[in-house]
């Protein structure tokens, strides 16, 4: 059962990882850098919370991990969506579209 | 659930990879930012450091990384149960004490709570049944609560009953199985034949009656109890189809029973009523009067006993107004419908429960006092615990490690408890059988296992639960006091004395309980029993009829006499329908047989007044040496063609003509229609027990009223070792008359005060455990105390205090502990007390004197227990505690 409701930091930390390993599987190293990238720096993942949080999300069967060669030929471990985080992705996306319309609406009132 | 189950054993199994795929992955990310920093310009060790801080150091995010990992709870467990495993290894005079005292309490509990789940609380072993009831016909006014049906009354119950969905009779009877040379006498329940599927028994071999087997011409059949098949036919497979010559017919055996509780007594062997002569006897069927029967029935599905009870009510007024001659207005006729379960247990119940309130109340006290040892113990961890909570550990975690090792305590006590138990449990079945047939029930099953491993576990925590409570309190301390001694707070001095002041409360309740229940027994010891029960033997001897008819039988009596009086060592012998504490005496009570004195007739409709009545041979009084107090005893010339002559007890005497005198006036008694000329009066004997009194009771004559079974003989010799001489002569006499019940009336006596014997001796048990518990929980928290002041007393006595005083001081500290908990008890035991009332013999439950000796006793002892420990005082040196400032 996908999880609708969690709070706000947890909430997004959870949904950018779920969003970043969307496209491929990838290690903590690269989703820290992925999601720093594309948020043009205005999202500096605290890395010391990436780490618990992937152990959170495995541990509820959302995300897998198999160790792979990385890019600079090393053992990693890679980070790959399940079924079940796909479907807890797309739910957790729509009530973030949901709670940002509203708060913008608020905001922008 | 069993996803994250799954999880945790994944998480168990595969910890040490996971650990080291933890390390590498972290490795990874520090190695590739320490490359950046690096390409930033930085120097390898400071590049590695700022990208080891970036993400705020290995270690702890390791442990943030394990936290977020399912099986962590159970891995946190695992490290308590090793810690504190390593912990009691190390303190071991300490985990012994604790896992001993927790081992007794536990094992009592478990003994007597087997016993009271076996008895009180296991279903019984028939299908539902909580729905089987046992009718009791009442004569309210005359004090008769189970009177015994007729076939006419069964029959007229049987048309009223709009409630039960089967209705079924029983009753006993004793047969003789002959065999080549010898009888056995065998109790038999004579039943209905649909009597077990009503009960909802089925046979563990064979088949049980079926309706066909109660017909006329039926060949006969038996059915075997469990107990009877095992005992005598040492439990042959091949048992059905065997033939037994009962009756002198020959009875083909149908089944054996599984092992069931018998109500409302145990027989052997079961035969269905068209095969006992008495109950199949036209004169039998057709008497409204003749009443033998037990009913037993079944409440149909959705109908509550209330509505039963109700409508058999009605039944029985109705019953009443039709023959008002056999049930007269005045005798307040009714039919009660009670549980079967009740009425199988309900003589015994008190004394189970007290018991377990006793188990109970030792290990409350046990509990209290591993509670104290944990929080000396804890006083001594207080420094390790204050730098473990500054390095980060949490008050939940520290409590929990606390409540960890002392459930692991009391687990071990637990299991040591659960092998002591099989030991007492032997001892209390012995007891539970004297109360109801369902004594040989008891076992330590899964139930008693269950309620073994709660108790362990709740008493784990309960004890484990103060010291964990004070913990919390002085951890926050810890943190305000930096460094120095932790002082200990005054609140945890408080809870150590309130734990004391609790146990020695409870104990002398406990202490007051034993107390009455030996000064009652004591006192039961000196009841004088009105006879001589030295030297004297007890048989019951059983002639068949026939051969032996009512024509024939004075001759055999006089000629058993003339036998018995010849052997060698017989002082003199007697034959009565009954003698001094029998045991089936000693459970049913005085028989009652309505009787009239001559010229007081009473109305027609009024409740006739009631007496005992024994029929004796002459010399009975002489050979139990009972008192002739006026009058005279029977003689061989009071035969059938004198004149009917009676002997009352002086207690019938005194109730009935209430100083006149009763010689020479005429009584008639039971069904009798001739009267009886009182010739005697003898002295009072506790035919039913030593703790009755005795019971209105009228003698006649065996040479006028009639046969009676049972041999009383009085010996020069041993009588245990008259007792094979006995059973000789009557195998001379007729080696198909039955003898059984051979029995010394020593031992008769001996076991008739069982029940006070075993609770009286279990009470002590409690009592001295609790006794000994509590005075060394005193001792324990005196010495703690004395080594926790030991600075505080040396300034005292460097100041000047005489030792004397100082030890005084402290000893006068720990009495008002037990003196405050012994007022407290005083309470609760004057409280309690009175549900024992009906246990005890002449005693009070508020005696004084036992409540002075358990004072005086306590307070001693707990005086001893303070001062021993007080004593350390003297190996203070005043100097240490100086130079220590």
């Amino acid at each position: 059962m996908p999880k609708n409701k969690s709070d706000l930091l947890q909430g997004t930390l959870d949904l950018l990882i779920l969003k970043t390993l969307e496209l491929q599987p990838m290690h903590g190293w690269g989703i820290s850098q992925r999601i720093q990238q594309i948020s043009e720096d205005v999202l500096q993942v605290n890395q010391g919370s990436l780490y618990p949080a992937l152990h959170r999300l495995e541990e509820q069967g959302w995300i897998s991990a198999d160790w792979k060669t990385s890019e600079n030929n090393r053992q990693a471990r890679y980070y790959a969506l399940t079924g079940r985080g796909r479907r807890q992705l797309a739910a957790e996306k729509e009530n973030w579209i949901r709670l940002s319309a509203a708060v913008a609406r608020i905001v922008g009132a | 659930m069993g996803r994250k189950i799954l999880a945790i054993f994944r998480f168990l199994a595969r910890r040490a990879k996971e650990e080291r795929e933890l390390d590498r992955e972290l490795q990874y990310h520090v190695d590739r930012q320490t490359e950046i920093n690096r390409g930033r310009g930085m120097d390898p060790d400071e590049a590695r450091r700022q990208a080891v801080l970036s993400v705020g150091g290995i270690e702890p995010l390791k442990e943030e990384c394990r936290d977020a990992r399912a099986g962590r709870p159970v891995e946190a467990l695992l490290q308590d149960v090793r810690y504190g495993a390593r912990v009691l290894f190390k303190n071991p005079g300490f985990s012994a004490a604790a896992i001993v005292t927790l081992a007794l309490g536990i094992g009592a509990n478990t003994a007597i709570f087997s016993v009271v789940y076996g008895v009180l609380l296991r279903p019984l072993p028939y299908r539902d049944g909580g729905r089987l009831v046992v009718l009791h016909q009442q004569l309210l006014q005359a004090h008769i609560d189970d009177m015994p049906f007729s076939v006419k009354e069964l029959n007229d119950y049987c048309d009223r009953n709009h409630t039960l969905s089967g209705m079924v009779e029983h009753h006993t009877m004793s047969f003789l199985l002959i065999g080549n040379d010898t009888a056995e006498r065998v109790e038999t329940a004579v039943v209905s034949p649909n009597f077990f599927d009503v009960l909802g028994v089925k046979p563990l071999l064979g088949r049980t009656f079926v309706a066909a087997d109660d017909r006329k011409d039926a060949p006969a059949v038996l059915i075997l109890s469990h107990k009877y098949w095992q005992s005598h036919q040492s439990g042959d497979p091949n048992i059905v189809g065997k033939i037994f010559k009962m009756n002198n017919r020959p009875h083909t055996v149908l089944g054996v029973l599984p092992p069931i509780p018998q109500y409302p007594s145990e027989a052997d062997v079961y035969m269905p009523t068209s095969q006992c002569p008495t109950r199949s006897s036209a004169q039998f069927i057709g008497s409204r009067g003749a009443r033998m029967m037990t009913v037993f029935g079944r409440v149909k599905n959705g109908v509550s006993l209330a509505k039963a009870q109700a409508d058999f009510s009605v039944a029985a007024s109705q019953v009443g107004n039709a023959y008002p001659n056999d049930y007269p207005p005045k005798y307040g006729y009714t039919l009660k419908v009670a549980p079967l379960e009740t009425e199988l247990t309900q003589r015994g119940r008190a004394a189970f429960l007290v018991l377990l309130a006793g188990a109970g109340f030792v290990l409350l006290i046990a509990c209290a006092n591993v509670a104290n040892l944990l929080l000396a113990r804890v006083l001594k961890l207080e420094r390790e615990f204050a730098v473990r909570a500054a390095l980060g550990a949490s008050r939940g975690r520290l409590i929990r490690q606390l409540l960890t090792e002392s459930v692991m305590l009391s687990l071990a006590g637990g299991s040591l408890g659960l092998l002591l138990a099989p030991a007492a449990l032997a001892v209390l079945v012995k007891f539970a059988e004297r109360f109801t047939t369902r004594a040989a029930e008891v076992h330590i099953d899964l139930p008693v296992l269950l309620f073994t491993m709660l108790v362990s576990l709740a008493t784990g925590v309960l004890f484990g639960l103060a010291p964990a409570a004070s913990t919390c309190q002085w951890v926050s301390d810890a943190f305000k006091q930096a460094g120095g001694r932790i002082t200990s707070s005054r609140s945890r001095h408080r809870l150590r004395g309130i734990l004391v002041i609790a146990q020695v409360a409870v104990s002398f309740v406990l202490l007051i309980g034993a107390g009455l229940m030996i000064r009652s027994f004591g006192k039961l010891q000196q009841v004088n029993p009105g006879f001589r029960p030295d030297h004297l033997v007890t048989l019951r001897y059983s002639p068949g009829f026939p051969p032996y008819s009512m024509a024939t039988l004075p001759a055999l009596m006089d000629n058993v006499l003339r036998k018995i009086d010849a052997l060698g060592g017989v002082e003199s012998a007697a034959i009565a329908s009954s003698f001094p504490l029998n045991p089936a005496g000693l459970v049913s009570g005085p028989q009652p047989n309505e009787f009239e004195i001559e010229g007081h007739p009473v109305p027609k409709d009024e409740p006739k007044p009631q007496t005992a009545l024994r029929i004796v041979s002459p010399a009975y009084f002489d050979t139990i040496r009972q008192p002739l107090v006026k009058g005279r005893a029977f003689t061989d010339h009071d035969d059938e063609k004198a004149v009917p002559v009676a002997i009352i007890n002086q207690a019938m005497a005194r109730h009935r003509w209430s100083g006149a005198d009763p010689i020479g006036q005429r009584i008639r008694v039971g069904r009798n229609e001739q009267w009886f000329l009182i010739v005697g009066i003898v002295a009072d004997v506790k035919d039913y027990g030593l703790d009755r009194a005795a019971a209105d009771q009228v003698y006649e004559s065996t040479k006028q009223a009639g046969f009676s079974n049972r041999l009383v003989v009085r010996t020069s010799l041993d009588p245990i070792a008259e007792a094979p001489l006995l059973r000789a002569a009557f195998h001379q006499i007729d080696p198909h008359i039955a003898v059984d019940q051979v029995e010394t009336m020593e031992r008769l006596e001996y076991d008739s005060m069982t029940s006070p014997r075993v609770m009286t001796l279990l009470m002590a048990i409690f009592a001295g455990l609790a006794l000994l518990i509590s005075s060394s929980g005193i001792a324990a928290v005196m010495a703690l105390s004395v080594t926790q002041r030991a600075h505080e007393l040396g300034i005292r006595m460097a100041l000047g205090a005489a030792r004397g005083a100082i030890i005084g001081m402290v000893v006068r500290q720990g009495l008002v502990h037990a003196f405050v908990g012994t007022v407290i008890g005083i309470g609760g035991a004057a409280l309690l007390a009175r549900t024992l009332s009906t246990m005890l013999y002449d005693t009070r439950p508020t005696d004084l004197l036992t409540f002075l000796a358990v004072s005086l006793l306590f307070l001693t002892v707990a005086a001893v227990a303070c001062f021993v420990p007080a004593r350390q005082v003297t190996g203070i040196d005043p100097l240490d505690a100086l130079r220590q400032e």
